[in-house]
């Protein structure tokens, strides 16, 4: 992430951050995913929605490159990826939270973030430390302050040396959120990040992310079922129904969109009554 | 060959019974039951005690010992402890279980006795009827025990498929929180299923004594074999089980009678038979990526699973740190004490100190390969042999000095770890513990058992420097190496390589995708943990002054594990307790109690294994957690007292710390 406090516009000559062409997964009988395109632009919010069922997460699976896709392509920078590791593509500047957290038990919040932040700007040190011990010494002040900022910046200050067993849902998302945002990624993937979070700590989160999206030019990509939210955040949202995508455009073409109320917002979901 | 085949579907049935038994408790709670054989010789040797010292005739004897005795031990040990297990990781669920194989025989060999001959009756009347079908030889025997798988699986297909019973295993099977809803107890079907466990481990034990012996050495290898046609069906599929137990048990007698009798290496090609299928087996299952994790349950069950206990105490055991805290204060005390040892104690008991301080540095490998890593590899005794005797050949054929011998012997054996785990990256924590404890009894089969490395269990001579020969000296050159182990321990646990790993152990999704390598990360683990265990296997030779290959037998590994975890897995005054533990607590009951009491120490290394079950950390974790507690609340209320309440409340962010956009984009202080 870059340290300017510009905004980045989307440029439209600029390959996406992040793309998926003709994208489908099959696992045995099942097509989960059925030739689906998606680019999420630098500097902009994508937003991915759906019901239950619709094949949201299979793709973040295929964009981090923990599913090989049976068809199609995934592009990072216009560099095609699909064959590459999800440590490469995490190394291109990839980051991304899951639906059901994927925290680190051993380890406390604290930890977590630190990790984070030396494995995208000090990786070497996984090995280094063995013979030089540094990991038994006081750590860089740019680490700390780095890390401790993100940790008050997300709220969970208060609970830095807490493990994190044991941490209810929304904490363990935000505990998720700063340890993608530690390594300064270019482009994020986050899996229902307000889930757990109540109204207050839902406003907080979307600002955050709003931040670093305009003055950092972070791409972002969000499944989320709070539809006020991904609306409200996002320039652009896809609709993905039974592994294949129904819509895509603006927020306000999709509220209007027959195909998008019928599937997943509800034929009672009048656009007027949302807005008024 | 008609004989060999006839002869190997007997041996063939007493595994199929064997592995059904394994496949059926695992698919219906989740434990693999490295106890079987334990169970095995506590009904075999029940059922002699019956017929051959109290006289009972042999049908009488084997209805108490099969349908009284067996399903009472099995709904006992249900009670006791499988049910216990239902939610631990299956690191505890293993070690619990090799726990109860080590306790459970000496508990039978406390109130039976020992036996003076191992050799028993089977169920057929002694002298032998044999018959001769088409030219073959067949004896009575053999023909009770095709009878006893036949009939083992008409009264089990018929039970599973045709009755209300089995209808709730199978439901049990598929989600156990479904069948809680149903109506039907899954804890009475659960106590069902382990009494009938017993009584075909029972059976297999009772079948296979006339050709083994009533042994605990001979009911484990029979349970160690019967994992081969359990992994071929993958835990889970009960034909293909008992298909493979048949094929394994005609191969590995047929294949005797292509083999010279004469050849040393026939006696030890036909036990490997076994291992060589399952290794087999598991990496075909690992080229198909079919030997990842299983998961239990339907999807309410995993949705309600609470957070397994070890997991909140791996949490919980990095909380706090501090130089006055029990985790520094602990180690120093310890290794103080040990230091201690030598100065007070006379010749003979500074030998037993060495000898557990030597164990202790091989004991450090579980820490870091278990405790740290979250790898069940149950061949780290093996490296601990390969570690021996290289570092004898070393000495003795290539005339280094002996330390130095021990510290390449561990680089040379380090390439065998690495490669163990590039094979094992794969697979799931259960395969990973059967795959590797396959590998150690192939190579003690097959490498440790030939010359001129075995020398009749000699080994090779192993001599120790001349500065370090008295027993005194030796044991602080050993506690030397503890120290070095343990803090290059500390060094990686603390370090960026130290957070990667549990990083790794928690969630591989969640490493990768933060850029972490998995393979390299286990790699790591593996290469240090065997580096440790062979520089442990070394010291143990120069402690003994041979490299005794004999001492480097898997399942005394299996105990090595059971004693450590039991004082905790991740702590590294605990492999220098348990390893002085080991060392001293049998010389100690040999020498001031009575005879009768020899077997107590096994029983209380195989309980202390077994209470895992109820406290996953260990005792001394446990312990260091609990005064360490202690030790913080007092301190916490002495902080609050000083300035008023006022702090966050665990489990929420913090609220006192505005929100702050700025400081996420600008990296701090914005």
């Amino acid at each position: 992430m870059s340290t300017s406090t510009d905004t980045v516009p989307p440029t439209a000559t600029a390959p996406p951050r992040i793309e998926a062409r003709g994208v489908t997964m099959r696992f045995g009988g099942l097509v989960a995913l059925s030739d689906v395109d998606i680019a999420v632009p630098a500097a902009s919010i994508v937003g991915l929605v759906g019901p239950n069922g619709a094949g949201k997460s299979t793709l973040f699976g295929v964009l981090s490159g923990l599913l090989r896709p049976t068809a199609g392509s995934v592009l990072m920078d216009g560099e095609d990826v699909t064959r590459r590791s999800p440590q490469d593509r995490a190394g291109r500047g990839l980051a991304r939270t899951f639906q059901h957290p994927e925290l680190f038990s051993g380890l406390t919040v604290r930890e977590h973030l630190v990790l984070a932040y030396r494995v995208r700007h000090a990786k070497g040190r996984i090995w280094s430390d063995l013979v030089t011990g540094r990991g038994l010494r006081r750590a860089p002040a740019a680490e700390d302050e780095r890390v401790d900022g993100l940790l008050d910046a997300l709220h969970l200050g208060g609970l830095r040396d807490r493990p994190v067993v044991g941490l209810p849902l929304g904490t363990s998302r935000l505990v998720e959120i700063g340890r993608a945002l530690a390594v300064d990624p270019n482009v994020l993937l986050l899996d229902e990040p307000s889930s757990g979070l109540d109204t207050r700590e839902t406003e907080d989160l979307a600002a955050t992310l709003r931040r670093i999206v305009t003055e950092h030019g972070v791409s972002l990509l969000l499944v989320e079922h709070d539809v006020d939210l991904v609306l409200g955040m996002c320039h652009e949202v896809h609709v993905l129904d039974f592994g294949a995508k129904i819509s895509a455009g603006k927020p306000e073409a999709i509220r209007a969109d027959p195909a998008v109320r019928a599937a997943y917002l509800g034929e009672a979901t009048d656009p007027a009554e949302e807005t008024a | 060959m008609l004989s060999y085949v006839l002869a190997g579907l007997s041996l063939g049935a007493i595994y199929a019974i064997a592995s059904a038994s394994l496949v059926v408790t695992y698919v219906s709670s989740g434990v693999f039951n490295f106890a079987f054989g334990a169970m095995a010789f506590a009904v075999a040797r029940f059922y002699y005690w019956l017929n051959t010292q109290q006289g009972w005739s042999i049908w009488p004897a084997a209805a108490v010992a099969l349908l009284v005795f067996a399903p009472l031990l099995g709904a006992a040990l249900y009670g006791l402890l499988f049910r216990h297990l239902r939610l631990a990781s299956v690191t505890v669920k293993i070690v619990a279980t090799i726990g109860l194989s080590v306790a459970l025989p000496e508990l039978v060999k406390l109130v039976l006795g020992d036996l003076p001959d191992s050799t028993a009756p089977g169920l057929a009347e002694r002298p032998l009827t044999v018959f001769h079908p088409f030219g073959a030889a067949v004896n009575m025997d053999q023909v009770f025990t095709y009878a006893g798988l036949v009939l083992v699986l008409v009264i089990g297909v018929g039970v599973l498929r045709y009755t209300d019973v089995g209808l709730k295993l199978r439901a049990l099977v598929d989600s156990e929180a479904l069948t809680a809803l149903s109506g039907s107890g899954p804890g009475r079907i659960s106590l069902g299923v382990w009494a009938a466990s017993a009584t075909l481990a029972g059976l297999a034990g009772i079948l296979l004594a006339p050709t083994t012996g009533i042994s605990v050495e001979g009911m484990t290898f029979l349970m160690a074999a019967a994992f081969a046609p359990v992994v071929a069906a993958r835990l889970r599929s009960l034909p293909l089980a008992v298909g493979v137990a048949l094929l394994m048990g005609v191969v590995t007698t047929v294949i005797q009678r292509y083999l010279d009798p004469s050849d040393p290496l026939s006696a030890q090609i036909v036990p490997s038979i076994p291992f060589a299928f399952m290794l087999l087996f598991l990496l075909y299952y690992a080229a198909r990526g079919q030997a990842g994790d299983d998961s239990q349950g339907g999807a309410l069950d995993r949705a309600i699973r609470p957070e397994a206990p070890e997991v909140a105490v791996a949490g919980r055991a990095q909380s706090r740190r501090g130089l006055l805290s029990p985790s520094v204060i602990g180690p120093i005390v310890t290794v103080a004490i040990a230091a201690v040892l030598p100065l007070v104690l006379d010749s003979y008991w500074s030998g037993l100190a060495a000898a557990g301080i030597c164990l202790g540095i091989a004991l450090l490998s579980y820490t870091l390969v278990t405790g740290e890593g979250g790898m069940i590899w149950l061949c780290q005794i093996t490296f601990a042999g390969f570690g021996a005797i290289v570092a004898a050949e070393l000495t003795t054929s290539a005339g280094w000095p002996p330390v130095v011998a021990v510290i390449v012997a561990g680089v040379i054996v380090v390439p065998i770890g690495l490669l163990l785990g590039a094979l094992t990256i794969r697979l799931g924590d259960l395969y990973v513990a059967l795959v590797t404890l396959t590998f150690g009894l192939l190579a003690t089969n097959l490498l440790f058992t030939r010359d001129p490395f075995y020398s009749y269990g000699q080994g090779t001579l192993m001599t120790r420097p001349d500065w370090a020969f008295e027993n005194v000296v030796f044991c602080y050159l050993a506690l030397a190496a503890f120290v070095i182990l343990g803090l290059l321990i500390v060094n990686l646990r603390r370090s960026t390589a130290g957070l990667a790993m549990s990083a790794v152990r928690w969630s591989e999704n969640g490493a990768r995708t933060l850029g972490l390598s998995v393979v390299q990360t286990k790699l790591l683990v593996s290469g240090v943990a065997t580096y440790v265990a062979a520089v442990g296997g070394g010291f143990l030779a120069l402690n003994y002054q041979s490299s005794l290959p004999d001492s480097f037998n898997p399942f005394l590994g299996l105990i090595w594990l059971a004693v450590l975890v039991s004082i905790g897995a991740r702590s590294i005054t605990a492999a220098l307790v348990a390893g002085l533990v080991f060392a001293l607590l049998p010389a100690v009951f040999q020498t001031y109690l009575p005879a009768g009491w020899t077997h107590l120490p096994t029983i209380l290394f195989g309980l202390g294994a077994i209470m895992l079950a109820r406290n996953p950390e260990g005792v001394i974790a446990m312990y260091a957690r609990q005064l360490g507690d202690l030790l913080g609340n007092r301190s916490e209320r002495r902080r609050r007292s000083g300035r008023g309440s006022g702090s966050t409340g665990p489990g929420s962010p913090d609220e006192t710390t505005a929100p702050t956009a700025e400081r996420v984009a600008s990296g701090g202080n914005a």
